[in-house]
């Protein structure tokens, strides 16, 4: 496995040296975003984030399966994470490294364990059949905060996926082709979205926020916080690093919620931008009525 | 040269009226050329074919995809490691270490030769170059013995760009021909800074305040991303400057 | 499933008895394992860990062959602080077996190697590999504070150079993340009961300062609690690292007394009820 390529000594020093002034090579502030990019699919549940240079695409799925037998009122739900050759030749097909172990650690206690999702109301027959959910996130391109990219794309996919209605009559579970009746969204409790800060300097008394690549290779320490717009922390993780003063952390935190109100709304809009680029001729509106029954 | 650009493609014939003849001069193949014994000449990238009779050369210029070295070329490396008599340098990333022998600086004795880390940057010339072993490199005119500027870049910031305006930016009249104005613009700003561009998509940029660095940077950057022309580069400049103070 | 602690607000005495504030019976040993360059047992309540630390030594062959990347190459020179952790299938109620591969188990070595990296001189060991490994006995939550605190004293007894003591410990809510009552109490140290049913995170700090090297919150919480919880689980961090201090000066006086210790000795006394 060839190694991650390192910046040279002088990119290092000079980036440091930089930040110190409070300077960014993009001409950005340190608490300041890339432009943050979110496009969906023709299918539901296709969704692509971009930050910058850094893509991630998330596609959502559902099936018809057996519950868990300890959990036989709950659905499956499960995320997948591939970080491939095509983001960095240091990524190796099935074989996870540490960014991977990581990101696929961190999309599920933010988006699963937070029960953003709520996989009761997967269950069709209890303890026979439910629909299992499944997300998959590719990194399309590694330009650095891939973390906060594939949380946003995850949340944008569930909530724009719509799976297949479905009904019980008298012991017999039908599922309706999207011809038969429209699709029903997922039922989706909280929307979570991850921060990353990125420390540098002996002390981490920098903070910066959507660190690029050649950033996050010289960081000392970074702290990831997965909030949602109700001010509940779904997770945080300052997995190590040079250690930070904790009051520190506690004002990356508030400034945490306001960047995550911010991708709130930017979701909020684009999803209804969506629905109405979907529902050109007033369609829904009879159909949702139809559902009603 | 007043004709439309001639595309070629891997592996198109050339069109032998275009391969120029000069009676002293042999004839010399530049990047994305190669040639198969006796007398064909087979483009090996996609790009435009490029002709100087006065020089009796010709090659392909192409932009984009991975820095491939050839001779010559001026290009900007990454000290990997250092072996009994030599340093690694990497040019690109995840490709083959090229060789930098130690001897190969300005006056480079077995005690004077230059310390380098790993990591170190440095300005050197390809002097070997061909498809089955490293490229090797020198920091030190063989003929002259002078560094004539090349040798271990202290300080500064080095930037990625697309090997295209890497080599539009080495042109020698980089104005008309390279459509690249942007680094005299801000000279002319100025802003006091030093600049070494290598071929391999690199260009490294000095100056005692961080600013300028940074604002030379993010202009090189976007002319690359953008394609701009003369005109929007004036624009561009102008606009950072004012940023600036 | 959820078990009942709104016991609690009646007489201000969680599961166990503690009070808010306490600790539980926290007990440690260092030069525990004869054969290895340093060790540490450590006791948090019921969770029980030990640890061995060899090295720095001289890096063996990597997995997979790649060891040809090793040598010289790239930029650092560091020693590198390899962690990895075993945890025993006897060593909660289900005996369930972990795999190798699991991504909790890595994340925790990944975040334990960090962590100590940072406060170990690496710098001074170029080229070397620090093996950390860590056994788990018994697990009653608290896992990663115990698991740094044991590897931060076993790192101690091998005589690494290090900044400071990474101690750590966990602290919690009395509120769940709905309830938004503001009378809710801080808790420091859950148990495993504790942390199945109330948010709380895990704090390490650096020495007695108030950095924090560590921090992890796997539960929903209001984000006002977090001060809250942050001030109780640092608080408790510097009372873990005066507990670390007195186990590591008491074996120091001992050894100055009796000439050295002999590794080993002393591994009778552990309390393996």
């Amino acid at each position: 496995m060839p190694r991650e390529a390192e910046p040279s000594l002088n990119e290092k020093q000079f980036i440091l040296q930089a930040l110190q002034e409070n300077l960014r090579l993009d001409g950005r502030q340190l608490d300041q975003y890339r432009p943050l990019e979110l496009t969906f699919g023709d299918e539901y549940g296709v969704a692509q984030v971009s930050l910058g240079k850094t893509k991630v695409f998330a596609k959502a799925s559902a099936e018809v399966t057996v519950p868990y037998t300890d959990r036989p009122l709950d659905g499956v739900f499960t995320i997948m994470t591939e970080l491939s050759p095509m983001a960095s030749p240091a990524f190796e097909v099935n074989r996870p490294n540490e960014t991977e172990v990581l990101l696929s650690r961190l999309l599920e206690k933010t988006v699963r364990r937070s029960g953003a999702l709520d996989t009761e109301s997967l269950c069709l027959v209890a303890g026979q059949k439910c629909w299992s959910v499944r997300v998959d996130v590719h990194v399309l391109s590694h330009d650095g905060n891939v973390i906060d990219a594939s949380c946003l794309a995850v949340v944008a996919a569930l909530r724009h996926f719509r799976k297949s209605d479905t009904s019980m009559e008298g012991g017999v579970l039908t599922v309706y082709t999207p011809a038969e009746r429209e699709p029903v969204p997922l039922g989706w409790l909280h929307s979570p979205f991850c921060v990353t800060w990125s420390f540098f300097g002996d002390e981490g008394e920098t903070a910066v926020l959507d660190a690029t690549r050649a950033e996050e290779q010289i960081r000392v320490g970074s702290c990831t916080i997965s909030l949602n717009r109700h001010g509940e922390i779904c997770q945080i993780a300052k997995l190590g690093g040079t250690p930070v003063e904790a009051v520190a952390l506690l004002q990356c935190t508030s400034l945490a919620l306001t960047k995550v109100k911010e991708f709130s709304t930017v979701l909020d809009r684009k999803l209804a931008e969506d629905s109405k680029r979907r529902d050109k001729s007033g369609r829904a509106a009879e159909l949702t009525a139809e559902n009603d029954r | 040269m007043a004709t439309a650009p001639l595309l070629v493609l891997p592996g198109d014939t050339i069109d032998p009226s275009l391969i120029p003849t000069h009676r002293k001069q042999p004839l010399r193949l530049g990047p994305g050329l190669r040639h198969i014994p006796p007398s064909e000449i087979v483009p090996t990238v996609a790009g435009q074919l490029v002709v100087d009779p006065k020089k009796n050369s010709m090659w392909v210029e192409y932009n984009g995809g991975r820095y491939i070295p050839s001779t010559h070329d001026l290009v900007i490396g990454q000290v990997h490691r250092s072996a009994a008599d030599l340093y690694y340098v990497n040019l690109s990333p995840y490709t083959a270490n090229a060789a930098l022998p130690h001897l190969a600086f300005e006056g480079a004795t077995k005690k004077t030769r230059p310390q380098l880390l790993p990591g170190a940057l440095i300005y050197a010339r390809v002097t070997l170059a061909n498809r089955h072993m490293d490229p090797e490199l020198e920091c030190v005119s063989s003929t002259t013995g002078k560094a004539e500027g090349l040798g271990p870049l202290t300080g500064g910031m080095a930037f990625d760009v697309s090997l295209g305006l890497a080599r539009r930016l080495l042109m020698a009249r980089n104005r008309e021909e390279g459509r690249v104005e942007v680094l005299e613009l801000l000279g002319a700003e100025g802003l006091a800074f030093e600049t070494a561009v290598g071929r391999n998509g690199r260009v490294w940029v000095g100056s005692e305040s961080t600013k300028t660095i940074v604002l030379v940077g993010r202009a090189l950057k976007e002319t690359d991303e953008g394609d701009l022309t003369v005109e929007q580069q004036r624009k561009l400049v102008k606009r950072l400057v004012k940023q600036l103070r | 499933m959820p078990l009942d602690t709104s016991a609690y607000s009646l007489a201000l005495l969680r599961v166990d008895g503690r009070r808010w504030n306490e600790l539980r019976r926290i007990h440690a040993q260092i030069r525990t394992q004869a054969a290895a360059d340093g060790s540490s047992y450590f006791e948090m309540g019921h969770t029980k860990v030990m640890c061995v630390v060899n090295g720095p030594s001289e890096p063996g062959p990597r997995r997979g062959g790649t060891a040809a990347a090793a040598p010289g190459g790239g930029q650092s020179k560091d020693a590198e602080v390899a962690v990895s952790i075993v945890v025993a299938g006897f060593s909660s109620v289900d005996r369930k077996r972990v795999g190798r591969g699991d991504k909790r188990i890595l994340e925790l070595q990944s975040t334990i190697s960090s962590a100590l990296t940072a406060s170990l001189h690496t710098h001074l060991y170029p080229h070397s590999t620090i093996n950390i490994s860590l056994h788990v006995l018994s697990q009653d939550g608290s896992l990663l504070a115990a698991l740094i605190n044991a590897a931060t004293l076993a790192c101690v007894d091998a005589g690494i150079p290090m900044t400071d003591y990474v101690a750590a410990c966990t602290a919690g809510s009395t509120s769940t993340y709905a309830a938004n009552d503001e009378s809710a109490d801080p808790l420091l140290d859950l148990n495993h009961q504790e942390e199945q049913e109330l948010p709380g995170l895990t704090v390490a700090t650096l020495g007695d300062s108030d950095r924090v090297a560590v921090l992890v919150c796997e539960s929903r919480v209001q984000v006002g609690r977090l001060e809250g919880m942050l001030a109780v689980g640092v608080d408790g961090c510097k009372q873990v690292r005066e507990i670390l201090d007195r186990v590591v000066r008491e074996k120091g006086r001992r050894m100055l007394q009796e000439g050295t210790v002999e590794k080993g000795v002393g591994l009778d006394e552990m309390d393996m009820d």
